[in-house]
């Protein structure tokens, strides 16, 4: 749905930004700010690790958006083309996938790190730690994908190139995880609740896992990045969008059972065993902890280093994000 | 319950044997807490079933929180950490420092429930002020403060923690997201409002 720009509104607008103080001014977007826009619109898929964004439609409501919309679309790049491409306004992605169209010069601008340690790599019995994936068959959905893209980060990290050294397994009839769990290949790369499945099913071992390896564990995995226009025609919106998801994800540190619930009750996930488990995996709770251009720089270098991406990683950021809305949050919520 | 209760245990005993910490001696110099909206009013009714308002405690830096007393998750956390805070607070506590703590399940938060609440957590009731009311008014308020509480189907509350520190002025000057919060930093908040003219 298209918003039309009167006069009123495009006022309303200047002076709810005023006072929002986003432009260098010493006060704060507040409750007593109402968002410029009613409506906001964010991505819905299958992953159970950005559980705050479907949490967070109650705290939308409470900030003042009247119609939160769920759009389903899918992880990783394809989300980042669609917030590019003005299908939806908000969603969290992968870090890595929203670095690809940043440098492509996509108008996407990143807002804040929400958690670390979605993945999980799985190995059979030749498979011991990352640069084991030499020469080894390693599943993913597609090439440019968020497993792709991670797993090509991460074989760079061990020194492997991965466009010579690694055996990429594409098939879009079945997933790499069906795949691997038939023993066709050797690795693949989990996102919840993959990887919780797995372990119930007792398949392979887990390589990596990044809620608690380190480096990956270091650096957010899922990061808030909205539409570079809704961002900017829209400061006090996006203000109040990172606050409900913030607000939503310290619910999944403090109440995962809770939460596990909710997604099964509203059709985010089927398995109720599985998003509690993921829940109390993640680490909800680093939002204030973790510098969220650590990981931006971080995910550029690799992926510079690699070829995937051209621009360096202040580029990036200077293009791609903006952490003013976090910084305000950060003194204004503390826990 | 069993989980609560041993969680309840462990961070209030860790928080004792951590005693209290001297504020930094920079801390006068911290940046200022953000001004983020006035408070929203109220006016409901104390533990000893008498009216409060929110404009009775202007001058006094008051923490709002919102609670429930059949909360077993993470309810009896969060008021034995405020009762610490209470204790360090000293002689601030109740002249110059107010907490509030309103019921989101006012249909079964009586005043006298309330009351039995407030001995069970040792409040100091002259400066900490258990509150219910009629039920649209406490939702429509918690929402104003940015909390989200909902009834379940079995009759539980769902919601969120949020405690907000209200300065002398009225004015919100920080939120408390949880109940997983450092109670020293939020002691330090408080009394670095106090410090504010």
């Amino acid at each position: 749905m298209r918003m039309v720009q009167n006069r009123r509104r495009f006022l309303t607008t200047l002076s709810a930004a005023g006072a929002a103080g986003l432009m260098g001014g010493s006060r704060s977007p507040g409750q007593d700010a109402p968002p410029e826009i009613a409506t906001v619109r964010l991505a819905k898929n299958i992953g159970t690790c950005i559980a705050p964004q479907y949490l967070a439609e109650e705290f939308l409501h409470l900030e003042g958006f009247v119609d939160v919309k769920y759009l389903s679309e899918d992880a990783g790049i394809g989300q980042s083309r669609a917030i590019a491409q003005n299908e939806i306004d908000f969603s969290l992605n992968f870090a890595a996938p929203l670095v690809i169209p940043i440098d492509a010069g996509e108008p996407i601008t990143i807002l804040a790190g929400v958690h670390s340690g979605c993945f999980e790599l799985f190995g059979n019995q030749r498979v011991r730690g990352i640069a084991d994936l030499k020469g080894k068959s390693v599943g993913v959905q597609g090439l440019g994908g968020s497993p792709h893209v991670f797993l090509a980060a991460m074989a760079a990290h061990v020194g492997l190139d991965p466009r010579k050294d690694i055996n990429w397994v594409t098939d879009q009839a079945i997933t790499p995880k069906e795949l691997f769990a038939q023993g066709k290949i050797d690795a693949f790369l989990g996102f919840p609740p993959e990887p919780q499945e797995m372990r119930a099913r007792n398949i392979g071992r887990v390589i990596v896992n990044s809620a608690i390896d380190r480096p990956w564990s270091q650096y957010f995995c899922c990061m808030l990045a909205g539409n570079k226009e809704f961002v900017r025609k829209h400061p006090v919106a996006t203000k109040r969008v990172l606050r409900a998801i913030l607000k939503a994800a310290e619910l999944c540190a403090s109440e995962p059972a809770r939460v596990a619930q909710r997604m099964v009750d509203g059709g985010f996930t089927p398995r109720y065993d599985y998003a509690l488990q993921a829940l109390k995996e993640i680490p909800y709770a680093r939002w204030r902890e973790y510098d969220p251009e650590d990981t931006i720089r971080y995910y550029a270098l690799r992926l510079r280093e690699i070829g995937m991406i051209k621009a360096s990683p202040n580029k990036i950021i200077a293009d791609g994000a903006d952490w003013r809305f976090l910084n305000e949050l950060r003194r204004e919520m503390k826990g | 319950m069993r989980t609560a209760l041993a969680l309840v245990v462990v961070v209030v005993t860790a928080l004792m044997l951590s005693g209290p910490r001297e504020i930094p001696s920079d801390a006068s110099q911290q940046e200022p807490l953000p001004k983020i909206a006035p408070a929203p009013q109220f006016t409901l009714t104390s533990q000893d079933g008498k009216p409060i308002a929110l404009a009775d405690l202007r001058g006094k830096v008051v923490a709002v929180t919102f609670i429930f007393t059949l909360c077993n998750a993470t309810c009896p956390v969060l008021t034995p950490m405020m009762s610490l805070v209470q204790d360090r607070l000293g002689r601030d506590f109740g002249t110059n420092v107010a907490f509030v703590s309103i019921t989101i399940d006012p249909e079964r938060d009586t005043p006298e429930t309330l009351k039995l609440y407030a001995q069970m957590y040792g409040a100091d009731v002259p400066g900490w002020h258990f509150l219910t009311g009629e039920v649209p008014i406490i939702h429509d308020l918690a929402r104003r403060y940015g909390v989200f509480a909902a009834k379940t189907a079995d009759g539980d509350i769902d919601h969120s923690f949020l405690t907000s520190i209200v300065d002398r002025h009225g004015i919100i000057r920080v939120q408390y997201l949880g109940v997983r919060f450092d109670p020293e930093e939020f002691r330090r908040d408080i009394l670095s409002l106090l410090r504010e003219r």
